[in-house]
């Protein structure tokens, strides 16, 4: 069963959404005017690298950042609702569930996992113990956990890591929420696993009409399983489009650049992979101008002395001055390569290929 | 198993030892005959005395050697029988007078950890719930100045407050009191003052202990993931993160026993309770030998006893010690840290994983 | 019902993501806390040594005050005033039953109470040090025998041997800071054992095993400069541990024959009758002795959290 596609009445909405923490240095702009909207039924990728305020971004959101410390601003509106400066405890469990990385951390080990899974039903639906357990038993079976009911009685140690976040998809089920957020899934998992849990996810997305974030820092992640794809660097976006147009038409050289810097299933035997130059930026201090200008091979002067307004064209948005694919993105690099650095004075190879 | 059965024999071995050099150090350095005769015991020219100090010697068997004497000893008291004390009557034999005095030690110590067990793990809870707030800093202070107040100077100081400035609590401890009951009359409220003294200090030192685990624990994703699910923060707190950070706190609460009674030493002293800390020090002062011994062998017995327990426990708490996995994630890294001795030693010394059952 | 304040303000109940604002930790200081528990231990040190030297009252001398008052046929005649006086600008602290000054008794209890501490802790952190480098560094039966002797020496109950080693021998200082610092051996010990055994791993004392250092050289050199740190840390804790041993002991009438200490000072102080009538003999020394041993265990606990020493030897007692 699918949800008919509300444009009207989008799940989420962020608008120039911002998230701080003090520090004794100043304040970290960890998420730093991020807008966007998530449809009904939807599932929305959210690619970075690590420090790149994904994770924040919706911590925040769901409101499970300390509230001391933590400066909160701009607007997000859950079904209509304002989040910011709003209690959220009332979604937790309910409209709301999340998926961490590590399911070895994020269960608790000395629990049963059944208990676990139980906890919200038994808090919020009311359910009693033994049609709590039922209902979880058909929920393990539902994400293929076999021989549910004697997992029911087991400790997180005692499965393994696949079982493990499969336990932890069977709680976001269980909730059966209107939005789920999966942070990084399936990155402490073997790589035979990961494809597994996210077609799983994927499917009990699609047949239980939630609105999904998958929030990863691999592109090929995202493709074929998101319907957009929001590109974020030092806690601003930096490209969003939907999926099937940003991989058509990458412009912005951050998003282009982390693309080379993972391997890929067409990729030729032995091709070099293009790791990404430098480090994330430090964000009590921001370069002004450009967050990536100072790593990126297309940099020009402007880049590092202003923010690049974003350009919106159609569905498809970017925050760059010199983007791939059209002439003066060309022709940044080309000048670029024949000066042998950037604008920030990173040195680049006349004859390296053009990311 | 094998480890079961190689822990318990080094306990029995530890026992020994201890027995032994205690059995020793006091025949040695002491002079058993003088302290049951009296000064007829260098009366060695008058034939009577001499009668009377060889009819002693053989009673309390002082002609036969030493390793002799400790053998007899020893099998007197697996059997439970403590011996005939060092006084010129021998009355009451020592088991009647650990009997005795026994069982009011233990009602204190038990109410001295209630209280501080008690105290600790709510104290702990809020503290660690609002990390670095002031709350937080006030209890940390407060825990600090309780650990560095000495059992002695506090029991002066709740005495002086409880039972003189606003005479609350009684100041007399009668042994022939009925122990349950809630007036001056029952030697529960009688032993309040005293399991005071020995609890609060137990309790801020459980404090600090806890409140450490306890942070370290928040800071795992599973609180996230718990507070993610809409479980409440209480529930939060005691069901999710209190479990898992009792670790170090069982380790101290079995260490702690010997502690407590060398705090009881002092406060059954001051509070003047006839319990076990009284009788050794009346023991001690007159070289009453066999009593100390006992004392001692009880309080060790006791310690390892304890020591024991808390292994079992660990595996109560958390079912990963049950099942043996060796896979330790930052949460236990605490367990690991604060293993006994023995635990630390054992698994620095044999390279060798031992699989137990 | 919880408030809505609370709600929001604890939403994860701690800033596990503060750890997501990266780089955060606040730069490692002693803290002033730190320097004033300092100057006291030193303060009280040196008032303890300059004691005799110092223009203090007597502490043996009897302070009697007289007034004037009627006799039995109404003749203005002086009387002594019955001690002890309480807290005056004469007499800091009070006096005595005696009409002793009980501020300069309590200095001079210093001396007795620091005596032991500082002997007690030297003693265990010479021995018990040696013998855990020993264990540490050798291992093998060496360090069997060792932690088999640290382990006994744990398992005993402490002030029990204490007062029947004191009972048997004597009550001389030496003898009690002995005794007391016996203790200290096998937790000092057990520190020592454990840092020789994760620092003969680092490189630097593989280095010089393999460039053919002596092995008394590398233990000098290389493993007691770092063993040391945690110690010292540690010797506060027993100075401090010691300090309240002794005052046990005195409190059980078993301390240092003749001469005064904080223990039994208190000790004085603690019966009925004072404590209704004149509670400043017990507290001016209970608070002397409570600021000394706070200061050490915070000194204590300052350097730990400074040198990051991980051990936990709260387990020591």
């Amino acid at each position: 069963m699918t949800y008919p596609t509300d444009e009207e009445h989008p799940l989420l909405v962020l608008e120039d959404y911002r998230i701080g923490f003090n520090t004794e240095r100043g304040l970290a702009k960890a998420v730093d005017g991020v807008s966007l909207t998530l449809k009904r039924g939807q599932t929305l990728g959210i690619v970075g690298e690590s420090g790149s305020g994904k994770t924040v971004l919706n911590r925040g959101v769901i409101g499970l950042l300390a509230a001391r410390n933590t400066v909160e601003s701009g607007s997000a509106k859950f079904e209509g609702e304002e989040l910011v400066g709003e209690n959220r405890q009332a979604f937790w469990g309910t409209k709301m569930a999340m998926i961490f990385q590590d399911p070895m951390t994020s269960l608790n080990p000395v629990m049963k996992v059944g208990n676990q899974v139980m906890e919200p039903l038994r808090q919020h639906q009311k359910l009693s113990k033994s049609e709590a357990k039922k209902r979880v038993a058909d929920i393990f079976t539902l994400v293929g956990i076999p021989e549910p009911i004697k997992r029911l009685d087991q400790y997180p140690h005692e499965l393994s890591g696949g079982m493990r976040q499969r336990v932890m998809i069977s709680i976001a089920l269980a909730i059966e929420p209107d939005l789920l957020i999966a942070d990084e899934p399936t990155t402490s998992l073997d790589v035979t696993v990961q494809k597994y849990i996210l077609d799983l996810l994927t499917r009990v997305q699609k047949e239980q009409g939630m609105s999904m974030v998958l929030i990863t820092h691999d592109l090929g992640v995202a493709r074929g399983r998101a319907d957009e794809i929001l590109v974020m660097y030092g806690g601003r976006v930096m490209e969003h489009a939907p999926t099937e147009d940003l991989f058509e038409k990458m412009s912005h050289p951050y998003t282009s650049a982390l693309f080379s810097s993972i391997p890929h299933l067409h990729h030729k035997k032995h091709t070099r992979l293009t790791p990404i130059p430098g480090t994330p930026p430090d964000i009590v201090e921001p370069p002004t101008g450009c967050r990536f200008a100072p790593r990126c091979t297309y940099a020009q002067e402007i880049c590092l002395l202003e923010s690049p307004p974003m350009t919106q064209e159609g569905n498809h948005r970017y925050a760059c001055f010199f983007p791939i694919g059209i002439q003066q993105g060309q022709e940044a690099l080309t000048t670029n390569q024949q000066r042998g650095h950037t604008a920030s004075g990173l040195q680049i190879q006349k004859k390296a290929e053009a990311i | 198993m094998r480890r079961a059965i190689k822990r318990l024999l080094g306990l029995g071995l530890l026992l020994t030892v201890i027995s032994m050099v205690t059995f020793a150090a006091m025949n040695i350095l002491g002079d058993p005959l003088f302290n049951i005769l009296g000064p007829i015991a260098g009366d060695v020219d008058n034939p009577e005395s001499v009668k009377i100090i060889e009819e002693a010697k053989e009673q309390y068997y002082l002609d036969k050697s030493l390793p002799e004497r400790y053998a007899r000893w020893a099998g007197d008291f697996v059997t439970g029988d403590f011996g005939v004390r060092f006084s010129a009557t021998g009355q009451p034999p020592v088991t009647d007078l650990i009997k005795e005095r026994f069982p009011r030690t233990l009602q204190l110590m038990i109410m001295a950890q209630l209280i501080a067990v008690g105290l600790a793990i709510p104290w702990a809870v809020t503290a660690a719930s609002r990390a670095n707030s002031k709350t937080d800093k006030t209890s940390t202070v407060t825990a600090f100045a309780f650990v560095s107040l000495p059992n002695f100077a506090l029991a002066v100081i709740l005495f002086y407050v409880f039972s003189i400035r606003l005479d609350w609590l009684p100041d007399v401890y009668t042994a022939t009191d009925p122990f349950w009951g809630f007036t001056h009359n029952h030697r529960l409220i009688q032993n309040l003052l005293p399991a005071l003294t020995l609890g609060l200090g137990g309790a801020a030192a459980y404090q600090r202990l806890l409140r450490t685990d306890l942070i370290t624990t928040l800071q795992e994703d599973f609180i996230l993931m718990a507070r993610s699910k809409g479980v409440s923060r209480r529930k939060v707190l005691y069901k999710h993160a209190l479990r898992p950070s009792l670790f170090s706190l069982i380790t101290v609460l079995a260490i702690n026993i010997s502690y407590m009674i060398g705090g009881a030493l002092v406060v059954e002293t001051f509070f003047r309770i006839p319990g076990l800390g009284t009788a050794v020090v009346e023991a001690v002062l007159r070289e009453d030998f066999p009593v100390v011994l006992a004392i001692v062998m009880i309080v060790a017995t006791a310690f390892m006893v304890f020591n024991y327990l808390a292994d079992l426990l660990y595996g109560v708490i958390d079912p990963r010690v049950r099942t043996n996995e060796k896979e330790s994630t930052p949460i236990f890294r605490s367990l690991w840290k604060s293993q006994t001795n023995l635990e630390a030693e054992e698994k620095i010394n044999d390279e060798t994983v031992e699989v137990s059952s | 019902m919880t408030t809505h304040e609370e709600e929001i303000d604890y939403a994860p109940l701690l800033g596990s993501d503060d750890a997501l604002a990266i780089g955060l930790a606040p730069k490692k200081k002693l803290g002033l806390g730190f320097w004033i528990s300092a100057f006291w231990v030193v303060l009280i040190t040196l008032l303890a040594v300059l004691a005799p030297i110092l223009p203090i009252k007597d502490p043996s001398e009897n302070y009697v005050v007289t007034e004037k008052a009627e006799n039995l046929r109404g003749d203005l005649v002086e009387k002594p005033v019955q001690p002890p006086y309480s807290l005056s600008g004469k007499h800091l602290l009070g006096t005595d039953k005696d009409a002793r000054d009980m501020l300069s008794r309590t200095i001079f209890g210093a001396r007795i109470s620091l005596a032991v501490g500082f002997i007690t802790a030297i003693l265990g952190l010479a021995i018990g040090g040696a013998l855990g480098m020993l264990a540490g560094y050798f291992k093998g039966w060496l360090d069997k025998i060792i932690s088999a002797f640290f382990l006994v020496s744990l398992s005993f109950p402490g002030l029990i041997l204490a007062i029947l080693v004191v009972s048997l021998l004597d009550r001389s200082l030496w003898t009690i800071s002995i005794t007391i610092g016996m203790l200290a051996i096998a937790p000092v010990g057990r520190l020592a054992r454990a840092q020789t055994i994760t620092f003969a791993e680092r490189e630097f004392v593989i280095a010089a095993e393999t460039l053919g250092a002596k092995r008394s050289r590398i233990i000098l050199r290389e493993m007691l400069p770092n063993v040391l740190i945690p110690m010292a840390t540690l010797s506060m804790l027993v100075v401090a541990i010691a300090i309240v041993a002794e005052g046990a002991l005195a409190f059980l009438g078993l301390s240092v024959q003749q001469t005064a200490t904080w223990g039994k000072l208190i000790l004085t102080g603690s019966d009925m009758n004072s404590l209704e009538n004149a509670p400043w003999i017990a507290f001016g020394p209970i608070i002397f002795l409570f600021f000394t041993v706070a200061a050490l265990n915070y000194m204590s606990d300052r350097l730990r959290d400074y040198f990051d020493v991980r051990e936990i030897y709260d387990l020591s007692d």
